[in-house]
């Protein structure tokens, strides 16, 4: 078992209760999709996995070991074992590329050799093949800026890879970009998860890409998991307790 | 609660304000005619015998703040919005609304003194022509120096600038909101450098050359001191207030991979306000200048203590070509600096 989440709640200064008591395991290999609507909760329940977010209760074991409440260098030292792409993409777009696939490695160089820039070799070869991985080695030294949409998003899991992550969480990693696209980095998401055997958490809005691409579904409403099992189950009773009594599935082709 | 206290407050305050404009304006300059200074001490006479001037002003405020807290004609109540538009309350607070600022507009007159007979009188509009037609006819002779001592002012400005990056750099990092989050002592670090900050800038250039000119010896050094110190403290907030402004994505998604937290800020946040540091610094250096000119005016050094010089002798022709000098130099830096800012943007 990669990761146990037992009773899991997250509730803001606000008073917005985002997690609900959520428990549930993650096997090694596993591709989930976390569905729900906005606001179900999906993007807290990711971040509260690498302790982005603090959790108000409940308990996290990854591997075993209980991170719920590890701090500095051992908060880190977790962190480098699991890789997180965003919606946003979030690279740094005054950087090249490459650098930007560099900075996946932060957490194994120290602070000054880093600001100086002296990243190894060996961590300059492992980005390009990453790159190579993601089929856009030709673009390591153009601005992260001038990359489509698409192009950001596999550079984000090239940078993840640099963690050479146990787990890579995404967060709604197609959600800014156009069909054919969505496809092609959800593509590559399946070849890491079947081929690098790395475990993937995905929040996801399309349940096409759901039943393409995951393995397993976990449903979110109001903070509360209300579905658990294989994406060929959800069938059209299920969508609409999940999604409401109003929602009609659109596809993704 | 809180807000009728500080309304009540405010209405007293207003009150008050209105008495004092009233009393010694109104009553004592317009209508007896006596000046200003000289009014003070005769007023306790001339209203109520024995009790101090502030204290009646206090008492006449309290009653019309418990005036208006009744009536509901309150500036308060309308400045905070309560007063609806078909109210006829808020029909009178606009007409106190307008007395108090027609009043305040009288009282700035009579307190600045204007007075068109001294500024349009024969003998000072010559006395004026003659300064005028000096600065006109500009001493070349002097050129050389008014060029070296305005060389001196762009360096101390440099000078100003360069050795205050450093420190609002660092300065700027430690007081933006976003970075300081993290625990009690970040915030508190926060809140007391913002407080130092905005102290010290609050404090004008020329006050730390005036400064600065008892501590070290009169010349462009102090000069330097005096800006470099606002400087710092006017590029930490501008610096500061950039960083608060960045997109956080990049600062998560770092902050993700397991890097430290100058790893987060250097890779997370710098990329994201570089330009934007440099076209402030680029601005402030210009800014510096015309400020240089200023506090040479007060023993800074430079051009500004050159235009001082010539002043105290009445040589207005070497006046006017400084004042040319100065002008060139600083539209040429202002031009410069624009352009440079617009390449960057």
């Amino acid at each position: 078992m990669l990761l146990d989440i037992r009773s899991l709640s997250k509730t803001y200064p606000n008073g917005t209760q985002a997690l609900k008591s959520v428990s549930f395991t993650v096997e090694r290999g596993e591709f989930v999709a976390v569905i729900g609507l906005s606001g179900s909760g999906k993007s807290t329940l990711l971040r509260c996995i690498n302790r982005l977010i603090e959790p108000t209760s409940g308990t996290i074991l990854f591997e075993g070991h209980d991170v719920t409440h590890i701090k500095g260098e051992a908060l880190r030292r977790y962190r480098q074992r699991i890789g997180m792409i965003f919606q946003q993409f979030n690279l740094i777009g005054q950087a090249s590329v490459l650098k930007n696939v560099l900075m996946g490695a932060l957490g194994s160089v120290s602070t000054i050799d880093s600001i100086l820039g002296r990243f190894p070799q060996s961590l300059h070869e492992m980005a390009m093949r990453n790159l190579q991985i993601v089929g856009i080695a030709d673009k390591a030294s153009v601005r992260a800026d001038s990359l489509s949409g698409g192009q950001q998003q596999r550079v984000a899991i090239a940078r993840a890879l640099m963690q050479e992550p146990q787990l890579l969480l995404a967060d709604e990693p197609v959600a800014s970009l156009d069909p054919a696209t969505s496809h092609s980095v959800m593509r590559y998401l399946g070849y890491i998860n079947r081929q690098l055997g790395t475990t993937i958490i995905c929040n996801l809005h399309f349940l096409s890409l759901v039943r393409e691409y995951a393995t397993r579904a976990i449903a979110l409403r109001n903070g509360e998991i209300v579905f658990d099992g294989s994406p060929s189950e959800i069938t059209e009773e299920w969508f609409r307790h999940i999604y409401g009594e109003d929602a009609v599935e659109v596809e993704i082709r | 609660m809180k807000q009728r206290i500080a309304g009540f407050l405010f209405d007293w305050l207003v009150g008050a304000y209105l008495a004092v404009m009233l009393h010694r304006i109104v009553w004592h300059e317009l209508l007896l005619g006596i000046e200003g200074p000289t009014s003070s001490g005769a007023s306790s006479a001339a209203f109520i015998a024995g009790i101090p001037d502030w204290l009646v002003y206090g008492a006449v405020g309290l009653a019309l703040a418990s005036a208006a807290s009744i009536s509901k004609v309150s500036l308060a109540l309308l400045v905070q919005g309560k007063l609806e538009r078909r109210m006829w309350q808020r029909t009178a607070a606009l007409h106190v609304a307008s007395l108090v600022l027609s009043l305040t507009f009288i009282t700035g007159w009579v307190v600045t003194k204007i007075s068109l007979v001294d500024m349009f009188s024969g003998e000072r509009l010559r006395a004026a022509g003659r300064i005028f037609s000096s600065l006109l006819q500009p001493e070349f002779a002097i050129l050389p120096q008014a060029l070296s001592a305005i060389v001196e002012t762009v360096y101390l400005a440099f000078m100003a600038t360069v050795l205050a990056l450093p420190a609002s750099f660092v300065l700027a990092f430690l007081s933006a909101r976003n970075l300081m989050r993290g625990n009690v002592w970040t915030r508190a670090t926060y809140t007391i450098l913002r407080a130092l900050t905005n102290f010290t800038r609050s404090i004008e250039p020329l006050v730390w050359a005036v400064i600065f000119t008892v501590w070290v010896k009169v010349g462009p050094f102090p000069g330097m001191l005096a800006l470099m110190v606002h400087t710092i403290s006017s590029l930490a907030k501008q610096y500061s207030e950039q960083i608060e402004d960045i997109d956080p994505g990049p600062m998560e998604a770092i902050a993700s991979t397991g890097a430290r937290p100058l790893q987060i800020v250097w890779f997370g946040v710098v990329p994201q306000v570089f330009i934007p540091f440099l076209s402030f610094t680029i601005y402030r250096w210009d800014i510096n200048v015309r400020m240089a000119t200023v506090i040479g005016l007060v023993g800074g050094g430079g051009i500004g203590t050159m235009l001082n010089q010539y002043q105290m002798l009445a040589q207005w022709r070497e006046e006017g070509l400084i004042v040319l000098v100065i002008a060139l130099v600083v539209w040429a830096m202002d031009y410069i600096s624009a352009r440079i800012r617009e390449a960057l943007a």
